[in-house]
C-alpha cells in the first residue's frame, strides 16, 4: 500500500461563535478560503464550537486582516489529513 | 390577510402600538418562517450545517441591529428575552448595596419594580418628579447628581404613557461629569425614534423588540458600552468548548446570553431591523402626523384632557386620553366592542408615571400609533370617541 501523505491546515480557534463568524465573514470578503469546522476536544479549553480551517499559505494574511479587525484569535494549530 | 376573517379576534383598527406593534411587516414573518423550517440547529452549539447557518442568522441579526442602533460593536449588543430582563440585568449587574441612584418619575414598572427590589437591599433610590406633562428637568437630575456621589442616573427614552421625549444626551453628559453611568429605558425609542447609541452616549441602554422595533415578542436587547464590567444575572451553558469551566466566559455577548437562543425571535427582529433601516425615516414622519392629527381631533372633540406635551412638541406616537365624565375602561370596551379598535386602558404598568401626571386614580386610554396606521384609520376613531362620549 502507497504511503499516502498528510495534507497540512490551519485551524483558527475562537471563544465566542461571534468572533468566529466575524472572522469568517472577514475572510470571505477578503476572497481567502475558509471553512468552518467544529472545534476539535484537542483543542476545545475555553474555546467555541465553530473553528476555521485555512491554507497554509494563507496563514499570514489571515493573521493579519484579523488583527487589523481587533478579532480574538485564541488557538491556532497546525494539523493534518488525508 | 386573517385579520379579515370573521373567526379572528383582529381588530378593524389596532392601536396599541405602545404595548406591542402589530400587524408586522412580511419580511420579519418570512424571517421567522424560515427560522422555524430552515434554521433548526442549535445556534453556537453544533457545526452541523443547519446549527451553523443558525449561528449565521443569529450573527447576522446582530449586525443589523447594531447597525441600526448606532452600536459600533455589535458584541455589545446583546439579546435578552424581553426590555424587561434587559433593565433587570442592567440594574442588578450593575448596583450594589451602598450605591445612591437618580431617577426620573416617568419610570415603567420594568425600572420601578427591580429598583424597589435593590431599595430593599441597601441601594439608595433618590426619585426625581417630572413636569406634569411628562418631561424629567436635566437640571433637576443635574442637581440631586452634585447633592451627593452618585452611581448611576436613570432615564426612560420616551415615556409610554404620555409619549414625552428625554433628552438622553444631555442627561449622560451630566452623569459623566460627576463620575456616574447614565442607564436608559429605551423600550418605546427604538423604531419610534432615530436612536443613536454611538451618539447619546449612555453606559447601558434597554430596549423592547418587539414594540416599535417590529419584531415578534419574546426579544429584548440590551447595550453595555464596552469595556464597562456588569455582572450576568444568569450563568449556564454557552456552547463550544468552554463547557468544561464552571465559569461564565467573560467576552461578549456569550457571558450575557446563557442558554439555547430565541433563533426565531432574533432573526425577526434582525428582518425588522434591516425594514426599518430602509423605511424607517418615512415610518417615523407619518407616525409623528398622525398622532397629531390624532391629537388635536381629540381635543376638538371636547371634554378631552390629552396627556403629556402639546401637539407642536415632537413625542413618540401615544395619544393618552382622560375625559370629564366617561371613565378610561368604558372608552376602551366601547371602542372595542362597537367598533374593533384596539386600546389600552388602565395604569399600563407604569403607576409612577400616572401618579406624576394626576391619573394614578384614575387611569387612561392610551392610542399607541405605529406601523400600518392610516389617516382614515384615524378619522375613524376620532369619530367614534366622539359618538362614545356624546
Ligand atoms: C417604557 C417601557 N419600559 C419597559 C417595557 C417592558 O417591555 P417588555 O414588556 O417588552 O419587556 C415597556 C413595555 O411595556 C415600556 O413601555
Amino acid at each position: 500500500m502507497s504511503q499516502r501523505k498528510l495534507r497540512p491546515y490551519i485551524l483558527f480557534g475562537f471563544v465566542t461563535t461571534h468572533d468566529a463568524l466575524a472572522a469568517e465573514e472577514v475572510l470571505k470578503k477578503t476572497g481567502i478560503p475558509v471553512s468552518a469546522v467544529p472545534t476539535p476536544s484537542s483543542l476545545a479549553g475555553g474555546l467555541c464550537g465553530i473553528a476555521l480551517r485555512i491554507e497554509p499559505v494563507d496563514s499570514d494574511r489571515v493573521r493579519a486582516q484579523l488583527a487589523d479587525r481587533g478579532i480574538d484569535v485564541r488557538a491556532e494549530v497546525e494539523m493534518g489529513d488525508f | 390577510m386573517s385579520a379579515n376573517k370573521s373567526t379572528s379576534p383582529a381588530p378593524s383598527i389596532y392601536l396599541d402600538h405602545g404595548a406591542t406593534s402589530w400587524p408586522k411587516p412580511q419580511p420579519v414573518v418570512d424571517a421567522v418562517v424560515r427560522a422555524l423550517t430552515e434554521l433548526g440547529g442549535n445556534p453556537g452549539r453544533g457545526a452541523y450545517a443547519m446549527a451553523l447557518a443558525a449561528s449565521r442568522a443569529i450573527y447576522d441579526a446582530r449586525r443589523s441591529c447594531a447597525q441600526l442602533l448606532g452600536v459600533p460593536d455589535s458584541r455589545d449588543l446583546l439579546f435578552q428575552p424581553s426590555c424587561t430582563h434587559a433593565c433587570n440585568l442592567m440594574l442588578k449587574g450593575i448596583l450594589k448595596p451602598g450605591d445612591r441612584v437618580v431617577v426620573g418619575s416617568m419610570e415603567h414598572n420594568a425600572i420601578a419594580r427591580p429598583l424597589a427590589r435593590l431599595a430593599s437591599e441597601d441601594v439608595e433610590v433618590v426619585v426625581v418628579s417630572a413636569d406634569r406633562t411628562g418631561f424629567v428637568d436635566p437640571g433637576d437630575i443635574e442637581r440631586e447628581v452634585c447633592a451627593r456621589p452618585t452611581r448611576a442616573v436613570i432615564c426612560q427614552h420616551a415615556s409610554n404613557l404620555t409619549g414625552t421625549v428625554q433628552p438622553i444626551e444631555e442627561m449622560a453628559e451630566i452623569a459623566h461629569e460627576r463620575g456616574a453611568l447614565l442607564l436608559v429605558d429605551g423600550a418605546q425609542g427604538g423604531g419610534h425614534l432615530q436612536v443613536d447609541i454611538g451618539a447619546m452616549n449612555p453606559d447601558a441602554y434597554a430596549l423592547s423588540g418587539h414594540k416599535g422595533l417590529l419584531g415578534p415578542q419574546g426579544i429584548g436587547l440590551l447595550y453595555l458600552a464596552s469595556g464597562f464590567d456588569v455582572q450576568e444575572q444568569t450563568e449556564g451553558g454557552t456552547g463550544g468548548g468552554s463547557s468544561e469551566s464552571l465559569e461564565m466566559p467573560p467576552e461578549r455577548p456569550d457571558r450575557y446570553e446563557a442558554g439555547t437562543a430565541n433563533t426565531s425571535g432574533i432573526v425577526g427582529l434582525g428582518a425588522a431591523a434591516r425594514f426599518l433601516a430602509e423605511e424607517g425615516d418615512l415610518q417615523r414622519k407619518q407616525e409623528a402626523a398622525l398622532a397629531r392629527r390624532l391629537h388635536e381631533g381629540v381635543l376638538d372633540i371636547g371634554g378631552f384632557r390629552v396627556l403629556g406635551p402639546p401637539p407642536e412638541v415632537p413625542r413618540v406616537p401615544i395619544v393618552s386620553i382622560v375625559h370629564d365624565s366617561v371613565e378610561a375602561d368604558r372608552i376602551a370596551f366601547a371602542l372595542d366592542r362597537g367598533y374593533r379598535v384596539a386600546v389600552r386602558a388602565g395604569l399600563h404598568c407604569a403607576p409612577w408615571a400616572h401618579e406624576t401626571v394626576g391619573t394614578l386614580e384614575c387611569g387612561a386610554v392610551r392610542l399607541g400609533i405605529g406601523w400600518g396606521n392610516t389617516t382614515e384609520q384615524v378619522d375613524t376613531v376620532l369619530a367614534a370617541l366622539a359618538e362614545i362620549v356624546s
